[in-house]
């Protein structure tokens, strides 16, 4: 399988202050990896160095020849006062493309429509983003990722402030577009019980740890009381893995 | 009120002072739109008022005969003030060591006081109050060809690459991921805003730059619903604002630059009851 993405002993921080030490994994084509750990724990400085937009203090990271990403923000890094339509904020994604002074041709929105459509909300393109609700947004957002043509789609914090109904139908969502096309994606959460049932393969970033595996590997509960440092059980439920912190009994 | 003859003549009589009045309107109130939507509508207060202190600056260091050939064109030390507070707040205004409101507000006040000082201390201060305030009436053919000269440029700027300061601006994180130089396309948008403020200062004065940078762009976000509207709408109400202002202040002897902040604000008020009657 070909590697797109290597960390080779990635040391991870900003001026003096290291965030994760000694990172070694690789994003294969076709993974479909969550990238899990608590507000603070330095998932969002995996996401740069890996994106690119912050190099690692030591060691590498590598990227394939004409790698390209489709980033999908945390939600409330986009300003939604601005006067934009929804296809407006699709056409973004192949700016790039597009190139510098130029405007879109008939062939990008064409693009952008299509991009519209693969994330079900085609009859939207002309709506304000004011007026979308969050999961629109969102569908919004990762049409925007998608019409780049990427080879990586990587959602930092999808589901974030969403309620469980939206929640369900943007990890479907995701889940989908990896199913039906391969298409390799990284999934950055907080939320260990809502990634586990969809991704395929997980890296826990802890209390300045770092561990990754296949799902089934890391959702056990030698691995999990390991890196949280307290007794947690993995239960299943219909097929669904859910963590549980073990209540503490009173010394 | 003088008959309707002698306000025309009076007019035309200050017509190359309507003709710059109208270039720094639609110029700022262009760049106005970047600055509300970004939520930076008080750099441009402090720029403004570093502009301001750039060319007290130019007239005290003139008036001891430290710099003649800069005291006559206090424009000149004005843009290099005015730059360099650009750049700085270009480049995260010190958000590192204190909040990006806290360097704005801090630059405000200092920039403001040392202005103030300046122009006290250098020769014939009270004469100079007038580069500080602007002085609309005072604007010559060569002023505006002036204006014209900084203000196309920097129009056209906005023109070609105008996909490029939208998207730095509305999402500087996937700008970056797609390769654009964020930093840079924000320095160059501060700096030509810089360049804006810089060449007006001296004839439409701290208030009325601001009430360009601010109003006009105010109105078209209230009346309209795409970034294209939006500028049509910023650029029709500040031109509005201009003639109507200066043909009010003639026939009722007010002074040019808060009537047309005035007009600024009736429309800027109707804009709002028209998007609150939509609504």
């Amino acid at each position: 399988m070909k590697v797109l993405i290597s960390f080779d002993h990635a040391t991870l921080g900003y001026g003096r202050k290291v965030v994760l030490r000694d990172l070694s994994f690789e994003i294969n084509e076709g993974d479909f990896l969550g990238l899990v750990g608590p507000n603070g724990s330095g998932k969002t400085t995996v996401l740069r160095a890996l994106l690119g937009t912050h190099p690692p203090l030591s060691g590498t990271v590598v990227r394939a020849p004409g790698l390209r990403f489709g980033y999908v923000p945390q939600r409330d890094q986009v300003d939604y006062d601005y006067p934009l339509t929804a296809v407006d904020v699709v056409l973004m994604g192949r700016y790039d493309r597009i190139g510098l002074g130029r405007r879109p041709a008939p062939e990008d929105r064409a693009r952008a429509m299509q991009a519209l459509e693969q994330v079900g909300i085609p009859e939207l393109a002309g709506q304000h983003l004011k007026n979308l609700s969050g999961g629109q947004r969102q569908r919004t957002l990762i049409a925007r990722a998608l019409v780049g043509e990427p080879n990586v789609l990587v959602l930092d914090e999808p589901t974030s402030g969403m309620d469980l109904v939206s929640t369900t139908q943007i990890l479907g969502l995701i889940r989908d577009l990896h199913e039906r096309s391969g298409l390799t994606v990284l999934m950055v959460s907080h939320a260990l019980n809502e990634v586990a049932n969809y991704v395929e393969r997980i890296a826990l970033v802890i209390n300045e740890g770092f561990r990754i595996g296949p799902t089934a590997e890391i959702m056990t509960e030698s691995v999990l009381s390991g890196i949280y440092g307290i007794p947690v059980e993995v239960d299943a439920f219909n097929g669904h893995r859910m963590v549980i912190a073990r209540r503490q009994h009173r010394a | 009120m003088p008959a309707g003859s002698t306000v025309l003549d009076t007019i035309l009589l200050f017509r190359d002072a309507l003709y710059g009045a109208l270039v720094i309107g639609v110029t700022c109130a262009v760049l106005g739109v970047y600055v509300v939507l970004r939520r930076i509508v008080f750099v441009g207060a402090a720029l403004a008022q570093l502009s301001s202190a750039g060319i007290a600056l130019s007239l005290f260091l003139g008036g001891y005969g430290l710099t003649a050939s800069l005291g006559e064109y206090p424009t000149a030390v004005s843009l290099v003030v005015t730059l360099l507070g650009a750049v700085f707040f270009g480049l995260g205004g010190g958000r590192r060591l204190i909040s990006s409101e806290a360097s704005i507000g801090v630059t405000y006040a200092v920039a403001a006081a040392v202005g103030i000082l300046l122009v006290a201390k250098a020769s014939h201060g009270e004469v100079h109050d007038i580069f500080l305030q602007g002085n609309i009436l005072g604007i010559t053919r060569a002023d505006t060809l002036l204006l014209l000269g900084v203000s196309v440029p920097v129009l056209l700027l906005h023109r070609v690459f105008y996909k490029e300061f939208l998207f730095v601006s509305f999402d500087r994180e996937t700008a970056r991921t797609l390769g654009y130089r964020v930093d840079l396309w924000n320095l160059v948008l501060y700096f030509s805003l810089g360049v804006v403020i810089a060449s007006a200062m001296r004839f439409a004065g701290v208030l009325l730059v601001f009430n360009f940078l601010v109003l006009p762009a105010v109105t078209g976000l209230l009346l309209s619903r795409s970034m294209g509207g939006t500028i049509a709408w910023a650029v029709a109400s500040a031109v509005l604002a201009v003639v109507i202002g200066f043909s009010l202040s003639v026939p009722f002897d007010l002074p040019s630059a808060p009537a047309m902040i005035a007009v600024s604000g009736a429309i800027a008020f109707s804009a709002w009851v028209v998007r609150r009657i939509r609504e």
